[in-house]
């Protein structure tokens, strides 16, 4: 399969995951545009942006973390729009689940970002935009 | 000393809920602190009881929730804070179905008296805090309130003095390495958790008005369960001297809960009180069956 890389010309085909993240959506929350996304598998006009929804590998890698922390079992699903309060997690909790994040990514959260992270997907978006800051 | 309300409740659960007994308010600098323990909850005809008491918005988070264990205790959260509002109004009885929430700016849930054209309606001020076992619910009369219990053994996945240098501030940092045992360590960062979080709280403007690493609470010098805030002052652009500001503004109470959690107690202090520490009435209870009065709250 092609490489999988974050920029705005993929095909949904090539990704099928993302279209259902991305379905999930209905405002982005790093670039507060709508996605027009229908729900038909054409190729995405160019000037559409999927770069709003996080990498599928980024939410994985939330997921495991937040699993960890939550000591969640096999069977407990985890997705993109997994709300951490629904999951159990109280405040300390997630204060884990960002230290777990910023050493599985490299990166440091200010704090009151941090707070205001209430999904994976969330949480996804708010790394990538970091690794993105990062690597300037 | 426990009351038992209504033991014909256990026996036949498709009648009503009984009325709840009313309440005295606490007064200034006191604290009514009630917990519930979700695995004493165990009647399915009780939880339904419960769960009509709900706002349609509360169901819908209640169910949110992922497995029975969470949604019971989110019901129980719930309900928790109903019943006990609705009994402080000791001369108009209040319906628990009927109380209305609203949130603060920074999202702090209140309650919202809108509703009551009863304009002696007491300033209660409430918060609560949950543990997979304990649910606690603070209330407290003119001054806000934060409260947070942690299940005493719980264990931090991370290693405790990275975690604390993160997110505390450095005296609490400098405290917590003095400590060479590291049970004792972790005991000492979950106490220092939970009092911190009972201020935010308490303060109900968020985290981002007070970063845990801009504010040391140390227990107060010859004092049982006192506590000192103390804050930082802004650095100065010419010298790296941090000044600490330790302000009587807020009182801390800790203590221990049912000999298995941490419970911090957090209220802005009233000038009325001559600095006399705060009193907390701590009680058991299951809403609508049984109160019990917990005579020796421990101080720590």
């Amino acid at each position: 399969m092609a490489s999988i890389a974050a920029s705005s010309s993929t095909s949904l085909l090539a990704r099928p995951r993302q279209l259902v993240i991305a379905a999930n959506q209905v405002k982005c929350f790093s670039y507060g545009r709508r996605s027009h996304l229908s729900f038909n598998l054409r190729q995405l006009p160019t000037r559409l942006s999927v770069s709003c929804a996080a990498k599928p590998e980024t939410v994985e890698k939330v997921c495991a973390v937040v699993r960890k922390q939550l000591s969640l079992k096999e069977e407990d699903e985890v997705t993109a729009a997994t709300k951490f309060l629904a999951l159990g997690a109280d405040s300390l909790d997630t204060v884990e689940i960002v230290m777990g994040l910023e050493e599985e990514f490299g990166i440091e959260m200010a704090e009151e970002k941090a707070q205001s992270i209430a999904t994976v997907e969330q949480a996804a978006e708010l790394i990538e935009e970091l690794l993105l800051e990062k690597a300037k | 000393m426990r009351i038992r309300v209504m033991s014909q409740l256990q026996r036949s659960l498709s009648i009503e809920l009984p009325s709840l007994v009313p309440l005295q308010l606490p007064s200034r600098m006191e604290t009514h602190l009630w917990f519930i323990r979700p695995d004493e909850v165990k009647s399915t005809s009780l939880l339904k009881h419960y769960s009509q008491l709900l706002s349609p918005t509360e169901k819908e988070k209640v169910l949110q929730m992922r497995g029975d264990e969470l949604k019971k205790n989110a019901l129980l959260a719930r309900t928790l804070v109903r019943a006990t509002i609705a009994r402080y109004q000791t001369n108009n009885a209040v319906d628990p179905k009927a109380l209305m929430f609203k949130k603060n700016m920074y999202g702090k849930p209140e309650v919202d008296w809108q509703n009551y054209t009863n304009c002696n309606n007491p300033p209660l001020h409430f918060n609560i805090s949950h543990t997979d076992s304990l649910i606690a619910c603070g209330v407290t009369v003119h001054v806000p309130v934060g409260i947070d219990v942690e299940d005493k053994e719980r264990k931090i996945k991370h290693d405790i003095l990275a975690f604390a240098e993160r997110f505390y501030s450095a005296d609490e940092v400098k405290f917590l390495s003095t400590l060479p045992d590291p049970e004792v360590q972790r005991k000492e960062f979950i106490k220092l958790w939970t009092l911190k979080e009972a201020y935010v709280k308490a303060l109900g403007k968020g985290f981002s008005a007070a970063p845990f690493n801009t504010f040391t609470i140390q227990s107060k010098v010859g004092t049982k369960g006192e506590y000192n805030l103390c804050k930082m002052t802004e650095m100065t652009a010419s010298s790296l001297e941090e000044t600490n500001k330790c302000d009587g503004e807020w009182k801390f109470s800790l203590l221990e809960l049912d000999d298995s959690h941490y419970a911090a107690i957090c209220i802005e202090d009233d000038e009325a009180s001559g600095g006399a520490p705060m009193r907390v009435i701590v009680r058991k209870t299951i809403p609508f069956v049984e109160d019990e009065l917990i005579s020796e709250s421990k101080l720590l």
